[in-house]
């Protein structure tokens, strides 16, 4: 009994001291952000940001991670709508079931701001995208650009290895990545998902495509984390660097060692600083309900457009192909060197 | 009346159904599929059997012994993080090294090791001497341990091993990976250890009947303890391993494989009620998971297929082990 009792005594303590955090001076209040998973460092680095950002702004931020499971980001949204916080940043696990939540909290009087993922089926107060249809269009782009240097035309063989079939935003990727290869017949694509985005998943099917199919030009990753993973398949199967061409997505720093080693070729980055900057800038006006203006602002040097759309003010921030040519660039978040400079409001 | 010929023959047949299921499959695939019939896939086959493998004999022993592990996946995880963290030189990595190079091999797998197995204490404490639910502590252990990944990770990775680690999981021996040798020799020593040791016999006595075990004078609680440290001790092994081929190790590696191995367990005939389970049925129930795997990547089908399958074929597994133990009832 003594030792039951000792061991209850220490989880909770243990329990106690984790949910203790240090009180922050708050100005302006608290700005929830629901982050849909903290297993991947696109999302852990917009955490960082977010927090810096709106620190910059007046708000302090206090972040929700959903484990990718769209009931428990539905949970904590109604949490959250109770607790009545200036606003609430939205990266969601799955963009429709989210729906009636943005919904009900707009209903409460509570600012909806999107993140990273667009959600077009219901207003938002503000959204602020790379887009991630548009991360397919500019893969795509690159990819045309990679076969033609190699095989002298736009074709050949291309494995794509998707993240879990369940996640809209690969998806969306996958969307856009073959609108814009249809028109080239001589490409052949092969499209797999790597299951729970889960590295080793990704490695094995490159190590079965190879086999299958050892004439594979080129693979396309949907995020970096799994080009870790075709790699070592890739070395595995005794090939070396630029023997079958890499491009992956999201812009993580593990996706520049590769690019920096010779594995990999184009890394298409979403603006992550940029996008979390964007929904700093423009706090202030969604808190206090303000008008936000269409027109050009210049996010974190990049030019970038507000439009207003039937789901809301959107603003929509340039990705980018980063190459050996452009990777030390500062801008890019996966060099993790975060902008210094305090953000400003827009007025 | 049978002879005991034909009974021999039918025993053989029901010990090894799990094996026969195999090259059953295997031709249907070879003959169905595609490029499908090389040696390469063969050997991919193999090398993709290794994590899940590995993490099923840890999972196979504690059900033998009349428990469950269900922290196993993220205790792998674990120490593919520390092994990464440790030795990667990119990512958050610290990029230790040895002198000489070699040293490194030892030291990484014995320090996933005794991670691995410090957890597996935890849980093996936790079920003996507090009196909780094994299944209960270990689904504890499955979602801290995970958590405890994030942390350390603060959600990002790991990359790049040193070569003096990374040539285990590039080399090949006779075709087959490396690391795929390592999970043949995993499971060679523990199918000797459950067979011909005092240890196998006795835990797959506890599983069978721990009140007659305690009775006969074996010390149960401890041998209970050791099978959770082991099965914590050989995930270590597994996330080691992972690492490895993976060169580093990101936050969610290893998700989902909790349940493959359980899948093997199960379809490799060990009775999840304890005391009947052999470790070569276990992994031909690996290797016949990766099969299917390796069949719907070639075959282009979408992964929901895969969990179908799966399911299914777990659930047949069940069937059979139903009409194995009537056709052993008859024969007795």
């Amino acid at each position: 009994m003594k030792r039951i009792l000792t061991a209850i005594a220490g989880v909770l303590a243990l329990t106690a001291l984790a949910l203790v955090s240090p009180a922050y001076a708050q100005s302006k209040g608290k700005i929830y952000y629901m982050v849909p998973t903290l297993l991947d460092e696109f999302q852990t680095e917009s955490v960082s940001a977010l927090t810096k950002f709106l620190a910059d702004v007046g708000y302090e931020v206090v972040t929700l991670n959903a484990d990718n499971k769209t009931d428990v980001q539905q949970s904590q949204m109604n949490d959250t709508i109770i607790l009545k916080p200036s606003a609430i940043i939205l990266a969601a696990v799955d963009f429709n079931a989210l729906q009636p939540s943005i919904e009900k909290a707009r209903a409460a009087g509570i600012p909806v701001m999107q993140f990273d993922r667009q959600i077009t089926a219901t207003m938002s107060d503000f959204t602020s995208v790379a887009g991630t249809v548009e991360i397919g269009y500019v893969a795509a782009g690159e990819i045309q650009r990679l076969l033609k240097e190699k095989n002298g035309d736009v074709k050949g063989k291309v494995l794509q290895v998707l993240g879990d079939p369940a996640d809209p935003y690969t998806l969306d990727i996958q969307k856009g990545f073959e609108e814009k290869m249809k028109e080239f017949a001589g490409v052949q694509i092969i499209s797999l998902p790597a299951m729970a985005w889960e590295a080793s998943n990704a490695g094995t099917i490159v190590s079965d495509q190879l086999v299958a199919n050892p004439d594979i030009d080129l693979i396309f990753v949907h995020a970096a984390h799994l080009a870790v993973a075709a790699v070592a398949s890739l070395e595995a199967k005794g090939k070396k660097p630029g023997d079958v061409m890499l491009v992956s997505s999201n812009g993580a720093p593990v996706g520049l060692d590769l690019i920096r080693k010779g594995w990999e070729q184009v890394e298409v980055e979403q603006p992550l600083y940029a996008q979390a900057a964007a929904i700093a800038m423009f706090a202030d006006k969604v808190v206090t309900k303000q008008e936000i203006k269409p027109g050009t602002y210049t996010v974190l040097g990049l030019e970038s457009t507000v439009s207003i759309e039937k789901w809301g003010p959107n603003i929509k921030i340039p990705g980018a192909a980063i190459t050996k040519d452009n990777i030390d660039e500062p801008r890019f978040w996966g060099n993790l060197k975060a902008p210094t400079d305090k953000i400003v409001p827009v007025e | 009346m049978m002879s005991s010929r034909q009974r021999a023959l039918i025993e053989f047949v029901l010990d090894n159904l799990v094996w026969f299921l195999l090259v059953f499959m295997l031709a249907i695939f070879s003959v169905a599929i595609p490029n499908f019939f090389q040696i390469g896939i063969f050997a991919n086959i193999i090398e993709q059997s290794t994590f899940v493998g590995v993490m099923a004999i840890g999972l196979a022993i504690v059900i033998i012994a009349g428990h469950m592990d269900l922290s196993v996946e993220s205790v792998a995880a674990l120490t593919a993080m520390v092994t990464g963290i440790l030795f990667c030189s990119h990512g958050i990595g610290l990029g230790y090294t040895l002198s000489p190079e070699w040293l490194i091999v030892p030291v990484s797998l014995v320090l996933a090791m005794c991670v691995g197995g410090v957890i597996g204490a935890i849980n093996g404490w936790l079920v003996v001497r507090l009196q909780m639910n094994a299944f209960i502590v270990t689904l504890a252990s499955y979602i801290w341990v995970r958590g405890l990944v994030v942390a350390i990770s603060g959600g990002r990775s790991a990359q790049g091993l040193p070569p003096s680690l990374r040539f285990i999981g590039i080399d090949t021996v006779a075709y087959i990976p490396l690391i795929a040798w390592i999970a043949i020799a995993c499971f060679a020593l523990f199918t000797f250890i459950m067979a011909k040791t005092p240890f196998g016999r006795h835990v797959t006595m506890i599983g069978g009947n721990a009140v007659a075990t305690f009775r006969a004078g074996i010390k149960v609680d401890k041998l209970v303890v050791f099978s959770f440290v082991l099965a914590g001790a050989i995930a270590g092994v597994a996330g080691w391993l992972l690492a490895i081929r993976t060169s580093g190790a990101t936050a969610n590696l290893g998700t989902g494989m909790l349940f493959n191995a359980f899948a093997a367990v199960v379809i490799g005939g060990v009775s999840l009620k304890g005391g009947v389970g052999q470790l070569p049925g276990v992994y031909a129930g690996v290797l016949l998971l990766s099969s299917i795997h390796t069949a719907i990547n070639l075959m282009g089908l979408p992964a929901h297929y895969t969990q179908m399958i799966l399911g299914g074929l777990v659930l047949a597994a069940v069937l059979l082990d139903t009409v194995k133990l009537s056709i052993r009832q008859k024969l007795a």
